[in-house]
């Protein structure tokens, strides 16, 4: 009887040097073969990192319009209607107040009291651009079952019109235009909530923020555009209404070429300025900013809160990305799906391909494969030796493949133009202003859709990167597996007569 | 050694079936060196292969040592081939990528040796057949009766108890081959080994104890040789 010794089981170090040898041996005799598997799983690993990154600067700069927009902390932002609303021949213009244009000029009202504004001269006007909330209706919204925390906030417009010279007959044939008013916005914050105001997306670049302390008093934080345009920096001292606020930083926020609120002063401070223009109780707010406990509770807030406030706009992050335009959503749709696909394509056809050529090689070695096998190979062994060679190359792909995505983010980073996102206004609908025989004209901008550019940077994680290298190596092992299927089936005998 | 009873090999070919070798019978004895000869195509690398356990038979037996190759498993073939039996091609498949000694060491890796004894014995190998100097070549670089002596060592250096060697001298000069030749009798000799040489040589063939012809897939045993 033949007696069979207990079977091999060297140390892997022991054989290891072999196979490594028999390895490298093996892709240089093939270099040919090597580098046409590892450059197909490079092109289709750099694509996906590219797509990756793009992906990911295009969703950054979604982000990043919309982090600007809520502040750091808020899901949901619940506002009132626009109470600047056209009509033939009249602009109302903050809480009860009235501008009305007739033939010598115009009739200014606020809180009844109405007086003639002649044309040439300026009229003022401060309001909040949204109908009120009340105090009560902010801590109503706090108590709501899946809210974390919530916060008014006071948006106002400061406006200065000039009633233009020949305003005309009501009616007549002599056209008239809108007056065209300057303007800032100021955003009343509440400094015990400060997470939740837009002003928590910026950074201050001079001076400092608004704390908790400064609750009461006349200070401002102003917006780093608004700053140059108007020659203010921290320590100079700005007029708001008839109140004059010392401004204590200045603040760049996150997108560029974008509107972000001019001046940020503290909410009290903010509704004492329009406690006489016409907001019918002391204390109220135009804008609730609102934190969720978590993001699977946001679609059942936005609901509670629409239940609560049934005339007002309850918006969330989701809900205004589904409503921002622009060539930012275009790219993001390339990006995402059509760059998705095409990095899947060219990866399924760089597996084919080395799958083919690996089965390929495996025909070409089946007589040394049958040799191997004569001399006492397991077929195991033979297989690990080509998953060697296979994963090898996969490897050498992922490392050519990163390089290339990275090139190709740079490329990108560097030739690709800014996309622009055009943000609706509140309710979608811009305040307009009408007069008679004239065109409409908008005339508060914190209602008007706002049109942003936003450079897209590109950006290559460090998950991109594991995915990149999991593909190649994956798609090496998928080649090695085809060829291990051949040697499995491949008989000794059947191998070693393919050279005799 | 070896029985063989009514072994018969058939093959597939498309829907065709080629009979390799008809109800064969022989033994080969312990150390013994059998030549088989006979024309291209008419078995005679179907029998080795059958010899080897890289076949198995359609019909009939073959035990070595008493074992029916037939009724191991496929691993279990492939350790009998990897301690027990060394092959020698005519074409020397050795693995264009490794050297001498790499090739040699390809023979003992199945063996779960150490380093230290795998270069022992590979040197040893390399020292019996005069390749010493030449460890380090690929086989680009060696001659064919070089090549082949690296595959001769790669045979004997497992110490197996059988070589079956398929034309070892079919693809060399006259010179070499009688070099060859002379080096498996020596070999053989020395050794011990049961030496089932195959040839289409007649001067080859002589050289053995013992000569069968095949003929059409029937193994026949000259007249001049003795009958087991």
């Amino acid at each position: 009887m033949i007696r069979l010794g207990p079977g091999a089981h060297p140390s892997m170090e022991e054989s290891s040097m072999f196979f490594l040898t028999y390895l490298r041996r093996e892709l240089r005799r093939r270099r040919r073969q090597t580098v046409v598997i590892a450059l197909g799983l490079a092109l289709g690993v750099g694509l996906v990192v590219t797509v990756a990154a793009a992906a990911a600067g295009v969703n950054n700069a979604q982000a990043g319009v919309l982090g600007a927009l809520y502040g750091v902390g808020t899901n949901v932002t619940v506002t009132g209607s626009p109470v600047m609303t056209g009509r033939f021949g009249q602009v109302k213009m903050g809480g009860t107040g009235d501008l009305m244009l007739n033939a010598h000029g115009a009739e200014s009202c606020q809180n009844g009291k109405c007086r003639e504004v002649l044309a040439g001269q300026s009229v003022q006007i401060l309001g909040p651009p949204f109908s009120a909330f009340t105090s009560a209706d902010v801590a109503a919204v706090a108590r709501l079952h899946g809210v974390s925390a919530a916060a008014g906030g006071l948006l106002l417009s400061d406006s200065a019109l000039t009633i233009p010279q020949k305003t005309g007959q009501a009616g007549g044939s002599v056209p008239m235009t809108a007056p065209s008013p300057t303007y800032f916005s100021v955003q009343g914050v509440d400094t015990g909530h400060l997470a939740l105001s837009p002003l928590s997306a910026g950074t201050i670049i001079s001076g400092r923020s608004l704390t908790a302390a400064d609750s009461g008093a006349d200070v401002a934080v102003v917006d780093s555009g608004y700053a140059t345009s108007n020659n203010v920096k921290a320590g100079s001292v700005i007029t708001i209404g008839t109140v004059k606020f010392t401004v204590i930083g200045i603040v760049r926020q996150p997108q560029t070429g974008g509107s972000p609120d001019d001046i940020y002063i503290p909410l009290g401070r903010a509704q004492g300025l329009v406690d006489a223009s016409g907001f019918a109780e002391t204390g109220q707010v135009d804008m609730i900013y609102v934190t969720a406990a978590s993001a699977a509770d946001i679609p059942a807030v936005q609901h509670e809160i629409a239940r609560l406030l049934p005339a007002d706009t309850v918006t969330t992050a989701a809900g205004l990305a589904s409503e921002v335009t622009g060539s930012v959503t275009s790219a993001a749709r390339l990006a995402n799906d059509l760059g998705t696909w095409l990095a899947i394509v060219v990866l399924i056809a760089a597996f084919a391909v080395a799958s083919l050529l690996t089965m390929a090689a495996v025909a070409r070695r089946a007589a040394e494969f049958g040799m191997l096998k004569a001399v006492g190979w397991r077929t195991r062994r033979i297989v690990t030796q080509v998953l060697g060679e296979s994963v090898t190359m996969g490897a050498a792909g992922a490392a050519a493949g990163v390089g290339l995505g990275f090139a190709g983010a740079a490329v990108i980073a560097a030739v690709a133009p800014k996309v622009s996102a055009t943000i609706p206004g509140s309710s979608g609908s811009a305040a307009q202003a009408t007069v008679p025989g004239g065109p409409t004209g908008e005339l508060d901008p914190a209602t008007a859709p706002h049109v942003l550019a936003i450079p897209v940077h590109p950006s290559v994680t460090v998950g991109v990167i594991v995915l990149a290298v999991i593909l190649a190596i994956a798609g090496g092992l998928l080649a090695g597996s085809f060829g291990s299927w051949r040697i499995a089936r491949l008989r000794p005998a059947e191998a070693l007569s393919q050279v005799a | 050694m070896y029985k063989l009873t009514g072994v018969t090999k058939l093959h597939q070919k498309g829907r065709r079936t080629v009979t390799a070798v008809t109800d064969l019978n022989l033994v080969v004895e312990d150390g013994e060196w059998l030549a088989v000869q006979g024309r291209t195509g008419h078995g005679k690398s179907t029998l080795l292969n059958l010899l080897g356990g890289l076949d198995r038979a359609t019909q009939g037996t073959v035990e070595l040592d008493g074992t029916g190759l037939g009724a191991l498993r496929e691993t279990q073939l492939t350790r009998l081939r990897a301690e027990k039996i060394g092959f020698i091609f005519q074409t020397f498949n050795l693995i264009p990528t490794l050297s001498a000694a790499e090739n040699i060491e390809a023979a003992l890796i199945p063996l779960g040796l150490s380093h230290t004894a795998r270069q022992r014995k590979i040197a040893a190998a390399l020292d019996a057949v005069g390749l010493t100097d030449r460890a380090a070549h690929l086989p680009s670089e060696l001659s064919g009766g070089q090549q082949q002596r690296t595959a001769i060592a790669r045979a004997l250096v497992k110490e197996p108890k059988v070589v079956l060697a398929d034309e070892p001298t079919g693809n060399l000069d006259t010179d070499t081959r009688e070099d060859i030749i002379a080096l498996l009798e020596h070999l053989w000799r020395e050794r011990g080994l049961t030496l089932v040489l195959v040839t289409h040589d007649s001067s080859i063939a002589r050289r053995a104890q013992r000569t069968a012809v095949m003929t059409n897939g029937h193994l026949t045993i000259r007249q001049d040789s003795p009958d087991r």
